[in-house]
């Protein structure tokens, strides 16, 4: 029997269609799902991982699936959450809003908006992401100077274990603390843990004013040490980037710094960065900043292949330096959390791995975070006992191993 | 009832701390029968004071060894009996692992041992122009690596967070003493799962955190006080709502009411609140000094437009300290009113504290039980202190039955049943409140991760 009668035969009213193959280019995946399903509930989620832990087949879980990596060996079928769509709960005056993962983030955040308030994330193709992929994936912009981690931000889950066990993780309160964290682990596990079907999210008001500072320079090494510096400024801007060949200044390489607040609080902040600084800094005009920004968003994320780096903010420089194989030129640098992007269509699986090797001997780490091509180069894993103690805790979130088959 | 540790046993652990780093002497053992939370008291068989990640290694080896529960302790100030021992365990203290071993200014980083206070860190990277931001109200006492078992909050966490968000990367003593690295800063990028922020928060139900990697922020340009005083605690509530709701962002919200403020008035920390108040407002502002009296004004025309009677601005550091008086000595004062205190600790919806604070007060009435409430109001995270005597059998069956009451309250209104103080000993008999059986098998298979053998802080959290 077919995996798909198979299906149709034990949850009848299970919405499953046979798999586009022309999806695989676009997913970028290695093998081929049998049938695509998508569940309407929580409820049918877990059904349904229930019936593939039965048969022994796998299941990838697709979100807007933009960054499905290479997946095969074994059968496996394709879990689509869009049907897992909506707004659930909003509470402007609480700050939280929930919904299905299904939604795409540009629904939430536009939502919050129609009521003054925000998503404050800026990771490359945030708004076309579903909630469920955002979340996994917990990868995050620059404006983690300023906002914090979307770990920070994630207030509860509903989550399927790999085994169908519906687990309400945290709650929609801001400070919880009633037993182990386990919604840690699960926001930016990639999947391994459990498929998301709802999450409530920590909103905050909209800025009522924000400035987009830029210091051009020929090169993007000699804008690293006034963005260090600028990350010990007694105000703290909201993001710190140095970008390079940004093609919304003219191809210039550029250190953008974002203020938000009342105006008033804005002029002082910038007066007392370019103080802190010793030199003036160029104010974008609101078309020329959104522009800008955009592209700074996605930059590194997008293309066929992308690389994101974190190390300590002092080594910096060195990372870039050990970079050019890769495409530091045109390198996203976010200055204050220590961090690096860069994408193109040529980056070799070679020069990736020299690179992951320079920026390990540096003490930071190197994640792949798109792939085209079969030969994808490896991610930095931790080793050792904490590697066995993450072992350990997919295996009781997932003790069949159901979730992302033959995942790297 | 407690045992003794063999002798044979005690010299081990002598040969590995030292000979005076070993308590058995019951007399000495008795002050570590209870943390903060002093309804409970169980006395340890020893206690063990070991000053190096190593030491501490090698001593749970030998309790693992021996099959001895392990009890971990910091200061011993935390809520929820977190550091109760057992009569079979051996406290495991952390009062001598107190260095700083690095501060890191360029990276706005520090590393820590866990026995260090949470404002001496404070204090010590204030030269560098740095802090570190969670500030529990025992913040003077308390230390880092309690603060992290607990995931500590504090009255400015409403602005930046709690504990798990500065915590970077920690060393950590499993049961059976093997050493391990969890996280790191620079290491974001590793493909892994967050194990740093499941560790903190886990009550020292998973190993002993022996180094702790911690980020530190700039210290804040200005600051602004207000203090709004109003006849109704519901009154206070909305001002609470409309303030938050209007896109302010203050770094602290905090309400007393009129219990508390009558205790404190009456006490050696008197701080100049009315007493025939029903509630005191006391919010914060920090950031840049330019925009920081806007931000206050607006906040005092939502007190006004609430019903406030008066609002009071601070206009130096000593006003400013007198405006705090009242909610920091809150505690303290309370002991003057009646022999024993139980700090309750939940957290609630923001727009549904007005309900919820109407009803405890019925609770109060309906249980004859005097209840203060102090509260982090900004996020939600109520203390109603229940104040009785130990002693009147009577009275405190119905401190727990009022307890109970006002913590399935918290979570019907989609709360919980603990923000801060974490669950220890006191809050286990609710965590059915909030999780199913599935959830709470889940909870005992994720300890089992880190400690197969349930040895560690035995009894804690879930059994």
């Amino acid at each position: 029997m077919t995996l798909a009668r198979s299906l149709r035969s034990a949850l009848p009213g299970v919405s499953a269609r046979e798999w586009d193959q022309s999806n695989n280019d676009v997913l970028g995946l290695g093998g081929t799902p049998e049938v695509l399903i998508r569940p309407v509930s929580t409820e049918e989620v877990s059904q349904i991982l229930t019936w593939a832990g039965e048969e022994g087949v796998g299941v990838l879980p697709l979100g807007s699936g933009r960054h499905v990596g290479p997946v095969g060996g074994g059968k496996f079928v394709a879990l689509e959450t869009s049907l897992l769509s909506g707004v659930d709960e909003y509470e402007p005056a609480d700050l939280t809003i929930t919904s299905g993962t299904g939604t795409t983030f540009s629904t939430v955040d536009a939502t919050l908006r129609e009521h003054g308030q925000w998503a404050p994330f800026d990771s490359p193709g945030v708004n076309e992401r579903s909630m469920g992929g955002f979340v996994s994936e917990a990868s995050h912009g620059p404006l983690w100077a300023g906002y914090g981690s979307l770990r920070n931000h994630v207030l509860g889950a509903t989550l399927v274990t790999g085994d169908g066990r519906v687990l309400r993780l945290g709650g929609k309160v801001v400070k919880n603390v009633a037993g182990y964290d386990l919604l840690r682990p699960v926001v930016g596990a990639r999947g391994r843990l459990g498929i998301l079907t709802s999450v409530c999210l920590r909103a905050f008001p909209l800025p009522a004013h924000e400035r987009v500072l830029v210091l051009k320079g020929a090169k993007l090494t000699s804008l690293i040490e006034p963005a260090l510096l600028a990350g010990t400024a007694p105000v703290l801007p909201v993001s710190i980037v140095v970008v390079g060949q940004l093609s919304a200044l003219d191809g210039s390489s550029a250190l953008v710094l974002r203020l938000h607040g009342a105006e008033s609080t804005v002029d002082a902040d910038q007066s007392a960065i370019e103080k802190h600084l010793g030199i003036p800094l160029d104010r974008l005009a609101e078309q020329e900043a959104d522009g800008c920004l955009t592209e700074i968003r996605d930059r590194g994320g997008l293309e066929p292949r992308c690389v994101e780096v974190s190390v300590l903010p002092s080594r910096l420089s060195q990372v870039v330096a050990a970079a050019d194989e890769v495409g530091a030129a045109k390198a996203v640098i976010d200055s204050y959390a220590g961090r690096l992007r860069m994408g193109s269509s040529d980056m070799s699986a070679d020069a990736v791995s020299t690179f992951r090797g320079a920026v390990e001997s540096l003490g930071g780490a190197l994640r792949v975070t798109r792939w085209d091509g079969v030969t994808r180069p490896k991610d930095t894993s931790c080793r050792g006992a904490e590697l066995q103690i993450a072992q350990r805790l997919e295996s009781i979130f997932d003790p069949a191993g159901v979730l992302w088959p033959a995942r790297q | 009832m407690t045992q003794t540790l063999t002798s044979r046993v005690a010299d081990r652990l002598r040969a590995i701390v030292g000979e005076d780093q070993v308590i058995t002497n019951p007399d000495r053992l008795v002050a570590y029968e209870s943390d903060g939370l002093t309804a409970y008291r169980v006395v340890p068989r020893a206690v063990v004071l070991p000053e190096t990640t190593d030491q501490v290694s090698e001593v749970l080896r030998v309790m693992h060894g021996e099959g001895i529960e392990v009890v971990p302790r910091g200061a011993g100030t935390g809520l929820s009996g977190g550091a109760l021992p057992t009569p079979d365990s051996v406290i495991v203290g952390t009062a001598r692992m107190n260095r700083i071993l690095s501060i890191d200014e360029q990276n706005r980083l520090a590393k820590v041992q866990p026995g260090v206070v949470n404002a001496r860190l404070t204090e010590a990277t204030a030269p560098y122009g740095l802090y570190y931001a969670p500030d529990p109200a025992s913040q003077s006492t308390c230390t880092l690596g309690g603060n992290v078992a607990e995931n500590s909050g504090g009255p400015h966490c409403l602005k930046y967070g709690v504990t798990s968000r500065y915590v970077t990367g920690l060393t950590v003593v499993m049961a059976d003493g093997e050493v391990v690295r969890l996280g790191g800063a620079g290491l974001e990028a590793v493909h892994g799962l967050d194990l740093v922020g499941l560790f903190v928060g886990s009550e020292g139900c998973f190993g002993i955190a022996t180094e702790i990697e911690v980020r530190l922020l700039p210290k804040v340009e200005s600051i602004r006080t207000l203090l709004g005083i109003f006849d109704t605690m519901e009154a206070a509530g909305h001002a609470v709502t409309d303030i938050i709701g209007s896109g302010l962002m203050p770094a602290a919200v905090e309400i007393v009411d009129n219990a508390t403020i009558v205790a404190v008035e009456a006490s050696v920390f008197s701080a100049g609140y009315p007493v025939d108040a029903g509630a005191a407002l006391v919010v914060e502002f920090d950031g840049t000094e330019a925009g920081l009296d806007d931000d206050a004004d607006r906040a005092e025309q939502c007190c006004l437009s609430a019903g406030a009677t008066k609002v009071i601005r601070a206009t130096s550091d000593e006003e400013r300290i007198a405006l705090w008086k009242g909610r920091k000595k809150a505690f303290g004062a309370m002991g003057r009113i009646a022999p024993d205190l139980l700090v309750q600790d939940a957290t609630v919806p923001r727009t549904r504290l007005p309900e919820v604070l109407a009803r405890i007060t019925e609770i109060g009435r309906e249980y004859d039980l005097k209840i203060a409430n102090v509260f982090h109001a900004g996020d939600g995270n109520l203390h109603p202190n229940i104040l009785f005597d130990r002693q009147n059998q009577e009275e405190l069956e119905r401190v727990e039955r009022a307890s109970r009451e006002i913590m399935t309250l918290c979570v019907s209104v989609g709360g919980t049943i603990t923000g801060e103080h974490g669950v220890g000993v006191d809050k286990r008999a609710y965590m059915s409140l909030v999780y199913n059986e599935v959830e709470m098998d889940m909870l005992r298979s994720v300890r089992r991760v880190f400690d197969p053998d349930g040895r560690l802080n035995p009894g804690k959290v879930v059994q």
